[in-house]
């Protein structure tokens, strides 16, 4: 329609209907006034045209319909409720896996601005010293540079109770510069005194029962008393995003602590230009403050919010795709509710049949009828969407409640927005076609000419219970396949104790450790003061601990007892005697390092590397040659289990430990562990401060061994969650459409079977017709089904823990059965009822 | 008889003449109608079941403007007016009808 027109009718609507009779009335009394003959004819009926002219005739036609469809289908309570559960749960499911993927894709920290933006690591490192950042400060590069800490632990003593909360460490101008909005009083400023906190929300509502008077008072945190100067509003979203809620903001006042890196790029600075910029002031930086690894190298700069931030991390690329993948999948849940409501508003339509060929007999054009008879699924899916998008915001409430069982405190802040409304309008929109346009169509083609189109009816329903087969099939496949991804990632575990330990990581200064000895001598003494902690049960030293860096070699050992070369690939680590009962890695074989065990080499191996390497050998006493001059005996004198050493999801890797003090200790970082009687959250400050009185130059963090590597849990647990819930939503809605399709096209063949029976078919002539008929169809559907299933499948895999393929045939086979088993039920039914068929009142019934 | 006199308005011609008629000011539905009659020399007469809701139509489509104003005996009548898109829209017609009568006449000659 022309816009111009519309806008014109919409405007000029009042002022127009007025003045159409007056015109007229005008009209005849100048002509009368001029001796001319005055007009014949009905005024009313130019009148009638007038209006007509200015009517919007679309969309009251459409009024009318939808008023019409409302009256129809009140008639029929069951049709709607059907229709309201399917596509209420497939429309809900959707917007909320939309309304997830928004959050964690697109969310954008609450800062003014938040495009220009950029996260800048140096050397790869997502925290640097201060002194970095003061000098890309002073550089003059970027408008604001500022820095924080997101996870720090801090004591809040309330007068009566001590509890560790999550604090951030910022720097003094984080607030300002970064314009942070808040809901009380203000944010830190650059001339504040050390001793001042910004509050979260949640914390200020749960501990401080959302006073606002709390605002210019004290709290004592870590036994300073520092002044809440602001509270944050309920929705702030951090620049880390997920999620990540933590309590209280202070400015950093320990020399140690490192900071992450946040500048604001200049309005005429490009992305590009800022990261060659960054990599002139990095060889500055590294003539400035050098250290062993190069700031210059593997330097990062990425936008922080919305597209650009996709674009520049791979972790957030795999997290869209993942999300895609869901919404595909939540999106052919959807399409099965659809054929659900399509297949009852078919039964509806052939209902219809008498009414409509009534209407086009008196001259109702098509495209008028067709309509009319989308308005049923108009309404129809308009409901759906209302009850789905209720279910989406109640769901979006229920996950904001939920407390997730993770170490930090994560609160997801889904509010419904524009972007909710679009989607919603479109599935609605979507679902609306979907579920009407074929029944509408065939309504109309059985009209014109009934006993012609017969025949197609029974084949559209034939297709649309294949189609359905195959859908069905997909969504079953895909949400089996998370389903066990989701099994087996929760029985996966690290292979060590992440619940009850705690981890130390220590940096000694230069001075005074250059010998492995007195590094091994610092060692010694932590051990033995930490063991005598209250509550520590036992403590290690190590190189290193897993997901936090390794050391692989790659090594030709040589086995003295028949010569042999073996070149072996594993992941190395040099640990004390109480590694292994701490970190609780089971000693299949042989024991742990000993005191006696000075001046030998002997090592421990994992069950992977005597798998991979040993030929057979037992382990236990078994001695190969390797070393700096490759001709050093070693002794294997234990056997561990194994561990995961960098993901997860890895396969099983072969891993070498030596004893800490028979190496050539030339780190001067080194990891405590420590294995906890009481929750380790409260020994974490205990913990700190007996490193820092023995050596109070080593920058040390302290963190609990979940707190340091949970997050690599997260996302295949929430994932494979996700995506099997909706697999099993998918089974649900798959079930009861298959089975009312089913039942449904049995019923319509009453009066079929009511005159084979007539003729002479027996009972089981009846049964194997009804079941050939059916098996025909759902073979079909399972074999399209599992057709495109294996396409559907196949970006899956990124997702998988190891042993699962997306082309694994037992998920096929589970998937293709299950379609049967319920097939088979669905025609069960409707077979007894066919066999209980007169053929007397079936021949009677049409 | 009087029909042969009077012959019918062709099909799609109304909106020439009222838009032509208008080149003169605007005017109202009825002087529009005394316009065309006068300036055919008493050989047209647009009936007002037709002039009307074609002067809507018109002025749905934008050709065509109106407002309300005094007749020249001081009575509330709607005025109606030629906009920029009407003039443009005379043109094309014009154009065709032009192409159309020399089309005819020539048929005729032949």
């Amino acid at each position: 329609m022309d816009m111009g027109r519309f806008f014109r009718k919409l405007l000029r609507r009042g002022a127009m209907h007025q003045s159409i009779e007056d015109e007229l009335a005008f009209h005849r009394e100048m002509a009368a006034r001029h001796g001319n003959p005055i007009p014949l004819g009905n005024t009313a009926v130019i009148a009638e045209h007038g209006y007509a002219l200015r009517r919007f005739s679309f969309l009251e036609n459409l009024w009318r319909d939808v008023v019409y469809a409302a009256r129809g289908l009140r008639r029929s309570p069951m049709l709607v409720a059907a229709a309201l559960v399917s596509l209420g749960l497939g429309i809900g499911v959707n917007a909320t896996m939309f309304s997830l993927g928004v959050e964690f894709l697109f969310s954008e920290p609450s800062v003014h601005d938040a495009a220009s933006v950029l996260s800048v690591r140096f050397s790869g490192n997502s925290h640097s010293p201060h002194q970095v950042l003061d000098f890309l400060a002073s550089s003059g590069l970027f408008a604001d540079v500022v820095g924080e800490n997101e996870e720090v632990f801090s004591n809040y003593n309330d007068g009566a109770e001590t509890r560790p909360v999550f604090g951030v460490f910022t720097t003094k101008n984080y607030f300002t510069a970064l314009g942070v909005p808040m809901l009380h009083g203000r944010g830190i400023a650059p001339d504040d005194p050390d001793e001042v906190a910004v509050l979260s929300y949640q914390f200020w509502q749960k501990y401080l029962r959302g006073d606002a008077a709390v605002v210019g008072r004290s709290l004592n945190l870590d036994g300073r008393m520092c002044t809440v100067v602001g509270i944050l509003p309920e929705h702030h979203r951090t620049l880390i995003g997920f999620g990540y809620t933590p309590d209280i903001y202070m400015p950093r006042y320990l020399e140690s602590t490192i900071l992450a890196i946040y500048a604001r790029r200049k309005p005429d600075m490009s992305v590009p230009a800022a990261r060659a910029a960054l990599a002139a002031v990095a060889k500055r930086l590294d003539i400035a403050i050098p250290v062993p690894y190069k700031y210059e190298q593997n330097l990062e700069v990425s936008p922080i919010a919305g597209w650009a931030r996709l674009k520049f991390e791979s972790d957030t690329l795999t997290l869209a795709v993942f999300f895609a993948l869901l919404l595909l999948v939540t999106g052919l849940v959807l399409l099965i509710a659809c054929v659900n409501v399509a297949s009852l508003l078919l039964a509806r339509a052939s209902a219809r049949r008498r009414e409509i060929a009534i209407r086009i007999a008196i001259g109702a054009s098509r495209g008028r009828l067709l309509q009319q008879l989308l308005a049923d699924s108009f309404l129809l899916s308009l409901l759906g969407a209302a009850a789905g998008l209720a279910l989406a915001e109640f769901s979006a409430m229920m996950l904001a409640r939920i407390h997730l069982p993770l170490p930090m405190p994560i609160s997801l802040q889904i509010t419904p927005d524009w972007r909710l409304a679009l989607y919603g309008a479109f599935l609605a929109t979507a679902s609306m076609l979907a579920c009407g346009l074929l029944p509408a169509w065939q309504a109309l083609k059985e009209s014109i000419s009934r006993d012609l189109h017969r025949e197609n009816r029974m084949r559209l329903r034939r297709v649309l219970v294949a189609a359905q087969v195959a859908i069905s099939v997909v969504v079953l496949a895909t949400g089996f396949l998370f389903l066990r991804n989701l099994l087996r990632a929760t029985a996966l575990s690290p292979g060590f104790d992440v619940i009850h330990t705690i981890r130390a990581n220590v940096n000694l200064p230069p001075s005074g450790y250059t010998e492995s000895r007195q590094k091994y001598a610092f060692d010694e003494q932590v051990l033995s003061s930490l063991t005598a902690l209250p509550g520590i049960e036992s403590a290690a030293a190590a190189r290193v601990v897993p997901f936090n860096g390794g050391t692989h070699f790659m090594v030709d050992l040589v086995f003295p007892d028949n010569g042999q070369h073996q070149r072996a690939r594993f992941d190395w680590n040099a640990v004390t005697p109480g590694y292994f009962q701490t970190m609780g890695i089971p000693l299949l074989q042989g024991r742990t390092f000993t005191a006696e065990d000075r001046g030998r080499q002997v090592v421990v191996v994992n069950s992977a590397f005597v798998a991979r390497y040993l030929g057979g050998r037992q382990p236990l006493g078994t001695v190969f040659l390797w070393g700096h001059d490759g001709k050093t005996p070693y002794r294997i004198v234990g056997l561990a289990a194994v561990t995961k050493i960098m993901t997860i999801g890895e396969a099983p890797q072969p891993q070498l430990y030596e004893p800490l003090a028979q190496i050539d200790n030339d780190r001067r970082e080194i990891e405590f562990v420590m294995r906890s009687a009481i929750p380790p959250g409260l020994q974490l400050q205990p913990v700190a401060r007996v490193l820092h009185r023995i050596e109070p130059m080593a920058g040390a963090e302290v963190h609990t061994m979940y707190s340091s590597i949970g997050l690599a849990f997260l996302p295949s647990q929430v994932g494979a969650l996700l995506m099997g819930s909706t697999g099993v939503l998918g089974l649900l809605l798959a079930t009861i459409g298959l089975y009312g399709v089913m039942a449904f096209s049995v019923a319509r063949r009453t009066r079929e079977i009511g005159v084979r029976m007539a003729c002479g078919a027996s009972r089981g002539d009846i049964a194997r017709l009804v079941l050939r008929d059916s098996a025909r169809v759902t073979l079909a559907g399972t074999v399209i089904g599992l057709l495109l299933a294996l396409f559907v499948t196949r970006p899956l895999a990124m997702f998988l823990v190891p042993g699962l393929k997306p082309a694994d045939p037992v998920n096929y086979a589970v998937a293709a059965l299950a379609i049967t088993v319920v097939a088979l039920a669905a025609t069960c039914g409707p077979i007894l009822r066919a066999l209980r068929i007169d053929p007397n009142s079936a021949l009677r019934d049409e | 008889m009087a029909k042969a006199a009077q012959p019918a308005l062709l099909q799609g011609t109304l909106d020439l003449l009222i838009l032509h008629a208008l080149q003169r000011g605007a005017m109202h539905g009825y002087a529009i109608a005394q316009t065309i009659h006068l300036l055919s020399e008493e050989v047209l007469k647009v009936e007002e079941g037709s002039l009307y809701p074609a002067l809507w139509r018109l002025e749905l489509d934008g050709a065509i403007s109106s407002k309300s104003g005094l007749s020249e005996n001081n009575r509330k009548a709607k005025f109606y007016q030629c906009t920029r898109h009407g003039a443009k829209v005379l043109a094309e017609q014009e154009a065709t009808w032009e192409r159309l009568s020399a089309a005819v006449s020539r048929v005729l000659a032949g």
